[in-house]
């Protein structure tokens, strides 16, 4: 996984459910399946990826391509989802503002910034742990376990 | 500095001495919940059993972390596609192969209430379950959260968890309990005060000298409610009615944490129920919460008592007290869908079935039923006892669904709009 990107923001409101963002988006526009690229970034306001845990919805964006959701706020069990699958979930506060519709943004995991390349405003937002940059850099909570169950076992051999 | 409930038993699942609010921990789950359906091919083309194959497979280990920390319950009996079934199925082999409890048929019902029914819920417990309702746990003042289908693999695999210790909000009930006002009332207006994500990757802590007069029933639906605020878990200190509840269902032993004088709450929020109106929430979000008075007339096509949040003994019983000698209004579907099959028998045993049948309410069997499956028609309005009332959750994303107490639902089901069920409810 890349920690610093440059993609194409699709901009959504508060209060959006894990229901209505199952199938890319449908819930809230049935044609944006069509309109969106990889590397397109989605934007969305408080609460997004709220009620059920159902993983159809996180990863319908994952196999759209979306490379990051960065949102006001974030359901818990949405953001650990996302992350989990290898896609970085990101709040931060003031984004809805910071950016339009179709405008580029730049986003640093490592710094925590992100940076409207049209109008050159900034917000910061808290970088990413250790612990979640190895996670989305395997891909994903299981390649990660994968690796790393693997690493010990070979360690343990190495040892004994 | 002192530690609050979830702090304890977060630090104490972690191995360490004390943990603050912020700190990433490595945690060991006590116990994993998991609804059948994530074992279908829903989510992921493999399926839950099929992905944990692979893992094992890969890591080079043949067997699940702890069989007896798995408990594994059918929420839709019977499956209603072939899909659904298959995953049952598959549910079943994972049980035989690598060993879990499964709850099904007659020992089953919604999962969060057979959880809680069977003992699988203990005071001081660190709880994970598949389904994001699993929250409703922390009732029985343990820590419990919900979720997702590629962390479950996890969990299966290793019996561990990261994640964030949260903050926590106090939200202290004081004042004595109206006898018309439930849970669910109470949680409504908290959850207005908070707003749509008030308690993000938060605890929500209740305390306060009200706490005593609620109900176990009524604190597993505040409980239940917590996610609705964005809430990572929500807990109830332990007290006399918790260790009665706790010690009727199980004989395992357990240890209860209570919050230090000296913890440390992010903020506080002080709430006196004397004087509380019922409320109700309006369609959208669950934190559209207001007094009755507000909605009152709002005429409606469908009443529902149902799902892991409000369908317990108590909600039938209160239903029942209702409806009894009553007609649901003939513009109304109303459907009761009891909490566990163990609920619906006590029901029938106290004669709650036969009252609410009489009344013309539609019974159903025990499971999710149509909370998560659509029922609601363009343009149809419904009062539920559920927990989400989102665009399209019940059906079309043009239907409204409101949200109340079951005292709420079964009243506004007599007169066809929304109602203040105190004026219903016999003296």
């Amino acid at each position: 996984m890349k920690r610093k990107f440059i993609g194409k923001v699709w901009k959504f409101g508060d209060c959006i459910d894990s229901g209505n963002i199952k199938g890319v988006m449908a819930g809230v526009d049935p044609e944006f399946h069509l309109k969106v690229k990889p590397g397109d970034l989605v934007v969305a306001g408080i609460s997004f990826g709220m009620g059920s845990s159902a993983e159809d919805a996180p990863r319908s964006l994952r196999d759209a391509g979306i490379a990051a959701v960065l949102a006001e706020s974030i359901s818990n069990i949405y953001l650990r989802t996302l992350i989990n699958l290898g896609l970085p979930a990101i709040e931060c506060p003031g984004i809805s503002t910071l950016v339009e519709e179709g405008e580029d943004i730049e986003v640093d995991l490592e710094s925590g910034s992100v940076l409207n390349l049209i109008s050159g405003a900034s917000l910061a937002f808290p970088p990413f742990s250790d612990h979640t940059i190895a996670i989305l850099d395997k891909g994903g909570l299981i390649p990660y376990l994968k690796s790393s169950l693997a690493g010990q076992e070979k360690s343990a051999t190495l040892n004994s | 500095m002192g530690m609050t409930i979830t702090e304890k038993i977060c630090a104490r699942a972690a191995g360490v001495d004390r943990v603050r609010a912020g700190d990433m921990i490595d945690a060991e789950v006590d116990k994993l919940y998991i609804k059948d359906l994530r074992f279908s091919k829903a989510e992921d083309p493999k399926g839950l059993y099929g992905v944990f194959k692979e893992i094992l497979k890969d890591m080079g280990i043949v067997k699940a972390w702890d069989p007896d920390k798995i408990i594994i319950n059918f929420d839709e009996q019977p499956a209603r596609s072939t899909r659904r079934a298959e995953g049952q199925e598959r549910a079943k082999q994972f049980a035989g192969e690598h060993g879990a409890t499964i709850y099904e048929g007659y020992q089953g019902g919604i999962g969060h209430n057979v959880m809680v029914e069977k003992g699988h819920v203990m005071p001081g417990e660190f709880i994970v379950g598949a389904d994001s309702h699993s929250c409703t746990y922390g009732a029985l003042a343990c820590f419990a959260t919900g979720i997702g289908f590629t962390e479950t693999v996890g969990v299966l695999a290793t019996g561990r968890i990261w994640l964030k210790v949260p903050p926590a909000i106090y939200v202290e009930l004081a004042g004595k309990r109206p006898p018309w006002i439930w849970g669910k009332d109470i949680v409504l207006r908290i959850m207005a005060e908070m707003g749509s994500n008030g308690a993000l990757n938060k605890t929500i802590e209740y305390g306060g000298s009200a706490v005593a007069e609620i109900s176990i029933e009524s604190r597993l639906s505040m409980c239940n409610m917590a996610v609705e605020s964005l809430a990572l878990n929500a807990v109830f200190p332990p007290d006399k009615r918790t260790i009665e509840y706790v010690k009727q269902v199980s004989n395992a032993p357990f240890i209860p944490v209570q919050s230090d004088a000296d913890a440390d709450y992010e903020s506080r929020l002080h709430l006196d129920i004397t004087e509380m109106e019922p409320f109700v929430a309006a369609p959208g979000v669950p934190s559209n919460g207001q007094p009755v008075h507000e909605f009152l007339g709002t005429k409606i096509n469908q009443a529902f008592i149902g799902t892991c949040s409000n369908s317990r003994i108590e909600d039938l019983r209160v239903a029942a007290r209702i409806l009894k000698g009553k007609t649901v209004h003939p513009g109304v579907r109303m459907i009761v869908t009891p909490a566990s099959y163990a609920a619906y028998f006590q029901a029938r045993e106290e004669g709650l079935l036969q009252i609410l049948e009489k009344s013309k309410a539609l019974l159903t069997a025990s499971e999710c039923g149509i909370c998560t499956r659509p029922s609601l028609a363009t343009g149809e309005v419904c009062i539920s006892s559920g927990n989400r009332n989102f665009p399209g959750r019940m059906g079309n994303r043009d239907a409204q669904i409101y949200l109340g107490s079951p005292a709420t639902v079964a009243a506004s089901a007599i007169a066809g709009e929304i109602v203040d069920a105190r004026e219903f409810l016999p003296a």
